[in-house]
């Protein structure tokens, strides 16, 4: 038997919890082979699903992490597109079956298994998520909404009460729900992942806390507001047989008529409404796709010619704040819906513990709706107080039983046992902060699974003590020992969470912790993480007599280290320090009647102005009795007043002022050097379709093949020894500068947050958060002290990225870099355009596409179809200004960042200081690996090239373009640039950006020499020639766009880019290819990445080339 | 266990009325509602009769239980504290015995041999235990019903134990605590309007009277439930055809399902084929006309 089967099947957990990395270590490439095939039998053969998910697991962590590692691995391969596009259709086992066959016919290699690493890796994922929903469906309580098709089978009725008239004031009455929300002392390491409860119930525990909730004025002037719970649902009947929804936190509302609109969830901002009416059973799920009246349903339910108003409210709580807010206020818009249609005991009050389990089950299923996910505890404000959240084994009356060994739903175990006074000493020690970043937490989500379910040993290591420390917490809790408590927090902190996801952890909560650390001494007993990553919502433990002080400082700390990192790291808001309390009745409901029954204050400044341009006959009546008592209101009660002030703002509504305006913008292009001109011809180009992202493409006819055997030099290997001495003769002769590109946005890094990203500070290396730029100069400083002469840096810049380099550079003293290090800053810049409705749908329609898991595909489907529409009616190929400047502008592409260096004068400044200059290494600045390297600057002297460009052989992830010969020339080929997508699959090399320059051969090519680089007319005449000569892509990038409190949308925009890999399609320029290992040229465009990057040991290779400072 | 007594209910302010209308019975005479539930009764053996009323009715109900009006007792429900207190009333008639209660605003057309009620006093006298008549229903139907939940008994395919008795459950209580083994999807045991109840059930009736502070008063089915709790009580289900008079259409499809189970079928079908074609036909002349 397998020796990895052995351990997936074992009972006896010493066995069961053996890591497969210990096991892959010692084996041969060979033995790993015949184990996957006989994991890939047993997945298909074993009854068991957590069985068939592990092995699924074992088969992509060896094909990702094992087999390219071991000696014998063939680097170079062709991946069939066939099984390309299966994996993006979601045909997992098609997939699989097709690299399969490739993998016996061209044998084992690093390609294929990339490949087979992806499908595994996402079918795995899948099996998971479609079992969580499987048990979504099947819990008792939910399974009738999903056999509920048509509208005369709605088997719920509104309760009668909610159609009592208040006599006299004919105001409807209104359904209260008013719900805290959660935070976790622990979550045991992410242990509420709903897959790891399934698979390993005893290990899911959480302490969550009920709490409620008030923003203190950051000033610290005004009058503290008292917690209360942050997130509100409002129901109410009204006499028209729509569903009207209204959000007052995001400021929209809707009136929905038709059934297929509630199923729209990406429409408008309503989602979350639209989720609980369905997930409450008003429209049950059952009914997506039913053609019948929506106001035949609404009949049915309450009584012909009614309807329903829905409405949410969120306290002032920023997005992002790690207390699952959204979460809990779905569950308490269900929990309202629910009350409402008489699937509780009570209309009012607090919830029994079947209905909050029921509304729990409920607001997860909403979540699946809704294309979100959340923790399995996240729903906890709908319980009181602190509870002991934990996973439980499935017995035989569970739908779960036999399938896996824990149940979906957890139990809660409230804690009545703790010292009278715990809460009381939590409240006086806490302070609760939102620090202002909004991080994605999904793929760290995903990371956690996968480490567990591969028991890796650290992070298993790290689980086990995050278990025990859960059982600290508790004991500390009963005891009322906060101080304890902080010191375990902390240390849950530094140790579990970190060893298992050391991106829970960045640099900006390092330094706030750092800070407070110093400031408050032996006063500060603890810092701790909130939800699933830090820098968002955290708590900061003090001593209590210093609580109220610290409050106060911690805004301050937390804006000034904002301000420090904003270039570098992506804020969504700016921080804030929450006043809160325990809260002891969880979600609760009451009745709002007679002349109160209005809605919360924020809803009029929405409804209203609507109502206004109506004609007051056309009003209902009791429309009109509702207006008739909101102006009455708005003299007397405190909530209310100044709202006729709030509705003029909102009749007439103002230009904006200040930086988000217009005037800015054109400002800020005045500065830059904005090219009006060339600007309107793009947009007049891309208007009439002359351009665009289907004419980036060569013609079809092109002749696009792979690689001869001699065109690429394989320097995977060891160079010659000549190559190293000439390397290293020409370093220590000061022949060589280093230029880092970093004039660009780095846009997938952050989703198109506008932060630098060659600032970030991606990764803890050697004991600290290092950014990308530190990393480069490490790198320069280790080859300068190994040759002897330091090595000019030269660090490319664009409008974007300048002001922030150059400061950060400053203020941490250029990383202590020794040599000369200088900033090249960009010329040109471009304002983005809001695409054309053509591009967008060749981008999403034609084009190759990710089919996303069911649901999550139809909330895409209706987000990208309201894209559309907002191209089409902000007008498509139109200046996009609605953003903050800088979001509105871009820097044009790579290709420039070179003869930037020309016409800026920095390359005239580092000959005149170093005439000895011959060489430039060109990189990008997400390629990690990439560093002087004598033996490759060795083989470029001796290749005589003007260009040595760095190749690498192809993964499934690397898409972009590649090497090829195009009608016989040997080239760099742009991904954009190709006729079909089956192409790019037919390239083995794949475009490293790294590119090793002999200055005077480039030159040349600009038709200059060294003793031109003074003249900036003909520098200017030159460089327009070649660019001239440069194809012009159309790219659609993604930019944020943040309102609110801590919201963000992202929107499609048009921009134009020339790239620099276009040089090696001009005749008149010698150009060398040399293939390199993947850990030098493997470039880091995502942060979900970064996990695979520490573990392939890529960061280990990366500090092995660097000097710290 | 032997039944003699049997107590209607008719003094809900929607249901008082239901009783007095006139139908065409099975046997082609014209007959009051009330007289059609009476003979139900009677048919099953029990002939002390109770009918709970509002204050004043009893006269409308004398006239036209006709030559049952001599065997009937009247009941006052004096103030409308609901359903269950309607029953409560009825307690000084029943004395301490089981009792067959039938609701009055319900028509029974059995498929058998035997009537209604008479199949679950049956069972009752057998079981020596209180039964209710109960009809697997679609959940779409549950805000209307009172709904059983509880266990098959082995070797009886029509029989359960209750366990549980909810009025009007939403799907979601119905799917958590009804489900009852054996039933298709989305089916539920509903309550058919024919109980035979053992006097326990006053007792609990007079405790949850004292205590309930519902707007609808106290239901039979929150009494059913605490009886299940107490003593022995099984579920009968039915395949017969019951009636609800009080609902739109409800006398006209009661009227409709009498006549096409008795001995004027041949007549009202072809009557009502007649008046189809009439309407069809004419239909389809005046389209070619036009």
């Amino acid at each position: 038997m397998s020796a990895l089967i052995r351990i997936i099947t074992a009972t006896d957990p010493h066995i069961r919890d053996q890591s497969l990395d210990a096991f892959c270590r010692g084996a041969s490439s060979q033995e790993l082979l015949d184990e996957c095939e006989s994991l890939e039998r047993f997945r298909t053969d074993s009854g068991n699903l957590y069985e068939r998910v592990r092995a699924l697991f074992f088969l992509y962590a060896i094909h990702r992490y094992h087999l390219p590692t071991k000696p014998g691995m063939a680097a170079r391969a062709l991946i069939p597109y066939e099984g390309y596009t299966n994996l993006l259709n979601r045909r997992f086992e098609e997939a699989i079956e097709i690299f399969q066959k490739t993998q016996r016919e061209q044998g084992a290699n690093d390609g294929i298994s990339s490949a087979l690493a992806e499908s595994y890796h996402r079918l795995g994922f899948q099996i998971l998520a479609d079992q969580v929903r499987k048990s979504v469906r099947s819990v008792r309580g939910n399974q009738w909404m999903f056999r509920t098709g048509h509208t005369a089978d709605q088997p719920l009725r509104i309760r009668p009460d909610l159609f009592k008239l208040q006599p006299g004031r004919l105001l409807f009455p209104i359904l209260r729900e008013a719900t805290p929300v959660r935070m976790d002392l622990t979550h045991s390491g992410w242990s509420d992942i709903f897959f790891l409860g399934m698979d390993f119930p005893e290990a899911a525990r959480v302490i969550n806390i009920s709490v409620d909730l008030s923003v203190r004025d950051p000033d610290g002037t005004a009058a503290p507001n008292l917690p209360r719970p942050p997130v509100e649902a409002y129901f109410r009947i009204i006499d028209k047989p729509v569903l009207r929804l209204v959000s007052v936190d995001l400021a929209t509302s809707a009136e929905i008529t038709t059934l297929a609109e509630i199923f729209d969830f990406a429409k408008d901002y309503l989602g979350l409404l639209k989720a609980a009416i369905i997930s409450s059973g008003i429209v049950p799920p059952g009914m997506e796709g039913a053609e019948q009246p929506l106001s035949d349903l609404l009949g049915r339910l309450g009584r012909p010619g009614h309807g329903i108003e829905l409405v949410s409210r969120v306290n002032g709580i920023p997005k992002g704040s790690r207390l699952a807010v959204s979460t809990n206020l779905l569950a308490s818009l269900i929990s309202v819906c629910m009350r409402a249609t008489g699937q509780t005991h009570a209309l009012t009050g607090e919830l029994r513990e079947d209905e909050r389990r029921q509304v729990a089950a409920r607001a997860i299923l909403g979540e699946w709706l809704a294309g979100s996910g959340g923790g399995w505890q996240d729903s906890g404000g709908v319980w009181p107080g602190i509870k002991l959240i934990q996973g439980v084994v499935a017995s035989e009356s569970d739908p779960e039983f036999g399938i896996s060994r824990g149940r979906l739903l957890p139990e809660h175990k409230i804690l009545t046992d703790m010292a009278e006074l715990t809460r009381q000493r939590l409240q006086d020690s806490l302070v609760l902060v939102h620090g202002g970043m909004a991080q994605d937490v999904g793929p760290v989500l995903e990371m956690v699974t996968e480490k567990y379910l591969l028991r890796s040993e650290a992070e298993w290591r790290g689980r086990r003590q995050a278990m025990e420390l859960l059982n600290d917490v508790l004991k500390r809790l009963k005891s009322g020992d906060i101080k304890g408590i902080g010191s375990a927090t902390q240390r849950n902190f530094e140790g579990p969470i970190q060893t298992i996801i050391p991106w829970a952890s960045n640099l900006y909560t390092e330094t706030l912790i750092q800070r407070v650390q110093s400031e408050f001494g032996e006063q500060f007993w603890g810092f701790w993480m909130l939800g699933g990553m830090s820098g968002g919502g955290m708590g900061f433990i003090f001593d209590p007599a210093r609580k109220s002080e610290a409050q106060g400082r911690l805004q301050e700390i937390m804006s000034q280290t904002k301000r420090a990192f904003e270039s570098a790291v992506p804020f969504a808001m700016e921080p804030v320090v929450y006043d809160f309390s325990v809260n002891e009745r969880g979600s609760c409901a009451s009745m709002v009647t007679g002349p109160d029954a209005l809605m919360p204050a924020g809803y009029y400044p929405i409804v209203v102005p609507d109502l206004l341009r109506l004609e007051p006959r056309n009003l209902s009546a009791t429309r009109r009795a509702e207006l008739d008592r909101f102006s009455e209101a708005t003299r007397t009660e405190p909530e209310m007043s100044g709202m006729v002030q709030t509705l003029f703002d909102h009749l007439l509504p103002h230009g904006e002022e200040g930086e988000g305006g217009a005037e800015s913008i054109d400002d800020l292009l005045a500065r830059l050097g904005f090219d009006r001109v060339e600007h309107e011809q793009v947009r007049s180009d891309l208007k009439n379709g002359r351009i665009g992202l289907a004419q980036n493409r060569l013609p079809v006819n092109s002749q696009i093949v792979d690689v001869e055997p001699n065109d690429v030099y394989d320097a995977t290997g060891e160079l010659p020894q000549r190559c190293y001495d000439d390397g290293m003769r020409a370093l220590a002769a000061g022949e060589l500068a280093v230029v880092s590109m970093a004039g660009g946005a780095g846009s997938r890094w952050t989703q198109g947050a506008g932060v630098v990203k060659a600032l970030n500070p991606f990764c803890n290396l050697s004991g600290k958060h290092r950014s990308f730029i530190e990393a480069h100069l490490a790198k320069s400083r280790h080859t300068s002290r190994i040759s002897g002469t330091f090595l000019p840096h030269v660090i490319t810049t664009s409008y974007m990225t300048h002001e922030p380099i150059e400061n950060y550079l400053k203020s941490e003293g250029n990383y202590g870099y020794e040599g000369p290090l200088i900033l090249s800053p960009g010329r040109a810049v471009g304002l983005r355009l809001i695409p054309t409705a053509r591009d967008l749908r060749f981008a999403w329609e034609e084009l190759p596409q990710r089919i996303l898991d069911d649901q999550a595909q139809k909330v895409q489907d209706s987000l990208r179809a309201a894209l559309i529409s907002w191209a089409e009616t902000a007008g498509e190929a139109t200046d996009y200004v609605d953003n903050l400047p800088r979001q509105c502008l871009h820097p044009v592409g790579h290709w420039y960042e070179i003869p930037n260096l020309l016409r800026n004068g920095v390359l005239a400044r580092l000959l005149d200081d170093r005439p000895s200059l011959k060489y430039l290494m060109v990189h990008n600045i997400d390629t990690l690996g990439a560093n002087v390297d004598p033996a490759l600057l060795g083989w470029h002297i001796n290749s005589e090239a003007a260009l040595t460009t760095e190749v690498i052989t192809r993964r499934i992830d690397d898409r972009g373009g590649g090497l090829a010969r195009v009608d016989g020339n040997l080239r760099l080929i742009e991904g954009l640039a190709l006729p079909r997508e089956e192409v790019e699959f037919d390239l083995s090399y794949y475009n490293t950006s790294t590119t090793w320059i002999d200055i005077d051969r480039m030159l040349a090519v600009f038709g200059l020499g060294r003793s031109d680089l003074g003249d900036e007319i003909k520098l200017a005449e030159s460089v327009r020639a070649v660019a001239a000569r440069m194809p012009t892509y159309i790219t659609l990038k993604d930019v944020k766009k943040r309102w609110g409190k801590g919201q963000e949308d992202i929107y499609p925009v048009i921009q134009f880019e020339k790239l620099w890999g276009d040089m090696t399609a001009l005749p008149e320029l010698s150009c060398r290819y040399i293939a390199v290992p993947r850990m030098r040229g493997q470039q880091l465009k995502d942060s979900a990445q970064l996990d695979g990057w520490l573990r392939d040991l890529s960061a280990a290779y990366l500090e092995s080339l660097c000097d710290w400072a | 266990m032997n039944i003699n007594k049997a107590v209607i209910t008719a003094a809900g302010s929607n249901q008082r009325n239901l009783p007095l209308q006139t139908l065409i019975d099975r046997d082609g005479t014209e007959k009051p509602v009330l007289a059609i539930i009476v003979e139900e009764t009677l048919r099953a053996g029990v002939e002390e009769i109770c009918v709970v009323v509002q204050p004043g009715d009893e006269k409308p109900y004398s006239e036209v239980a006709g030559e049952h009006a001599a065997r009937l007792q009247f009941v006052h429900q004096s103030e409308p504290l609901g359903y269950g207190h309607a029953i409560y009333s009825a307690r000084d008639f029943v004395s301490g015995d089981p009792f067959l209660h039938l609701v009055g605003d319900h028509l029974f057309i059995s498929r058998h041999e035997k009537g209604c009620a008479q199949q679950v006093v049956e069972v009752a006298e057998a079981e020596n235990c209180a039964v209710s008549a109960v009809q697997a229903t679609r959940e779409s139907l549950l805000p209307y019903f009172g709904t059983v939940g509880g266990q098959r008994i082995q070797g009886r395919p029509d029989l359960y134990r209750i366990e549980t008795v909810i009025e009007k459950p939403s799907p979601t209580v119905a799917e958590q605590q009804l489900i009852v083994p054996g039933l298709r999807a989305g089916y539920y045991l509903c309550l058919y309007g024919i109980h035979v109840l053992t006097p326990g059930i006053f007792d609990i009736l007079e405790s949850l009277l004292a205590t309930s502070n519902q707007p609808i008063g106290v239901t039979l089915s929150d009494a059913s439930s605490e009886l299940a709790k107490h003593e022995q009580y099984l579920a009968l289900e039915k395949d017969d055809w019951r009636y609800d008079i009080g609902v739109k259409y409800g006398l006209m499809n009661a009227q409709l399902a009498l006549s096409l189970s008795g001995s004027d079928r041949d007549e009202v079908l072809s009557n009502l084929l007649e008046l189809l074609a009439q309407r069809e036909l004419g239909a389809a002349r005046k389209l070619d006309t036009n």
